[in-house]
């Protein structure tokens, strides 16, 4: 934890300034919106990993029931979807000057979108049970179960069919990009900030919620 | 532990045939829903092939999640008790597996046969569409048994499993949705190779997690 604070301030200072001063490669219709790919892309990878964490946790809690590890996997599912709300919002607006829409109907969008329905339903099914050996149960279950049919809504679907994304329609993934030195020189330290700094906002949530629950 | 499962089976088959009412509501509501959709499309009729194919699925749906919910919610609190001594978990959902798979194979088909009578018959390659009208009950009942199992733990269940359902059902929808449409116009293996292999890894991924998580859930 000592060494996430610091470099996630450091990444992410590097990642605003860097992001809008650096030079970047002028594409017809994209422009200069094409900046948005150091905040809007880098907010799914964080909220992948941060659910991935949360279903590795919610397995943990099953095998030992240890009530720590539901309280970390209900956390990070939590972080986790604020971040994913942010990017389909930040999607939504680069969406809206090169697509021309905010809402299309795209694979990609459809699947995150439904990817966040499934995290609100473990909200309300874990809101709806009261006892908390038994919430815990039933909701890791939950939880492990959506996150497997997350995977292939997200990644796997897209590609079979086509999509105003990148790297979709039978194309491999990062080649298509566009992705030149330039633009991966700020997009990969933009990754691993945001990364720390949904690790450091979980962290900071955790401590409350035990804090409450004594 | 093969003769366990098909001893729950037979037990749940007898008790179906002898009160009945479960399948035969669910037909009535599969008819009753067709017959809806049939007179909201008149006096034009319904000829295109999407449209009919997306309504078919999405009633299928429907009446799966009716038809599914009720295989653990009809069991008395005291029934399971005694399954919980008598029977291991893995017996338990696999015999469960195999019923719900039953039981949508006989809906689905039913649906098809109505939707066929009422709406028009336009899918050309019948016997594929019955094929996938088999693996599409294999794979709604992986995926709903073990939503089921887990509403049947929750007070207010019946609108926690279409909210716990619907998302996790969506990729294999979406997939049997893009099959079908292709069964309408004629069967060719290298339009949808890929959608089957995917559809299969799916419900590899389904079945080894269902077998898994409900013992940790049959354990409370």
């Amino acid at each position: 934890m000592r060494f996430i604070k610091p470099l996630c301030i450091l990444l992410l200072t590097y990642t605003f300034t860097a992001g809008y001063l650096f030079e970047v490669p002028a594409l017809p219709i994209l422009n200069e919106t094409i900046r948005a790919l150091y905040l809007h892309v880098p907010m799914w990878f964080t909220m992948i990993f941060l659910l991935l964490l949360s279903s590795f946790h919610s397995y943990r809690y099953v095998s030992n029931g240890n009530i720590l590890h539901d309280m970390k996997s209900y956390n990070f599912a939590h972080i986790g979807v604020y971040f994913g709300i942010l990017g389909l919002l930040t999607g939504m607006v680069w969406a809206r000057y090169t697509w021309g829409t905010f809402w299309t109907n795209d694979p990609k969008l459809n699947g995150s979108a439904i990817g966040l329905l499934i995290y609100f339903g473990y909200f309300i099914l874990r809101s709806s049970i009261d006892d908390e050996s038994k919430r815990g149960k039933i909701s890791s279950v939950y939880n492990v179960f959506s996150f497997s049919m997350l995977i292939p809504l997200i990644f796997i679907l897209p590609r079979l069919t086509d999509s105003l994304h990148p790297g979709n329609g039978g194309n491999p993934g990062f080649n298509v990009y566009d992705m030149n030195s330039q633009l991966r020189l700020v997009f990969y330290p933009a990754v691993t900030g945001f990364i720390l700094l949904g690790l450091w906002i979980s962290d900071i949530r955790l401590k409350m919620l035990k804090l409450n629950q004594k | 532990m093969i003769n366990k499962i098909f001893s729950i089976l037979e037990k749940e088959i007898k008790i179906e045939l002898s009160q009945g009412h479960l399948f035969f509501s669910v037909l009535l509501y599969i008819v009753s829903s067709t017959y809806v959709i049939y007179l909201s499309f008149q006096p034009s009729g319904l000829f295109d092939m999407e449209t009919w194919v997306s309504i078919f699925w999405v009633l299928i749906l429907y009446g799966s999640i009716t038809s599914v919910s009720k295989s653990f919610f009809q069991e008395s609190s005291k029934r399971n008790f005694y399954y919980y001594y008598v029977y291991s978990a893995d017996e338990l959902i696999l015999s469960k597996l195999i019923y719900n798979f039953l039981f949508l194979i006989c809906m689905s088909s039913f649906t098809f046969i109505i939707f066929s009578f009422l709406l028009g018959d336009i899918i050309i390659s019948k016997t594929f569409f019955l094929s996938l009208l088999i693996l599409g009950s294999f794979s709604i009942s992986n995926c709903l048994t073990l939503i089921s199992a887990i509403s049947y733990q929750v007070e207010n269940n019946s609108l926690i499993i279409s909210i716990l359902g619907f998302p996790v059902i969506l990729p294999i929808l979406l997939i049997l949705i893009r099959i079908s449409k292709i069964s309408s116009i004629d069967f060719s293996w290298n339009l949808i190779r890929d959608d089957i292999y995917l559809l299969i890894l799916l419900n590899v991924i389904l079945l080894s997690l269902t077998k898994v998580l409900f013992s940790y859930l049959w354990r409370n």
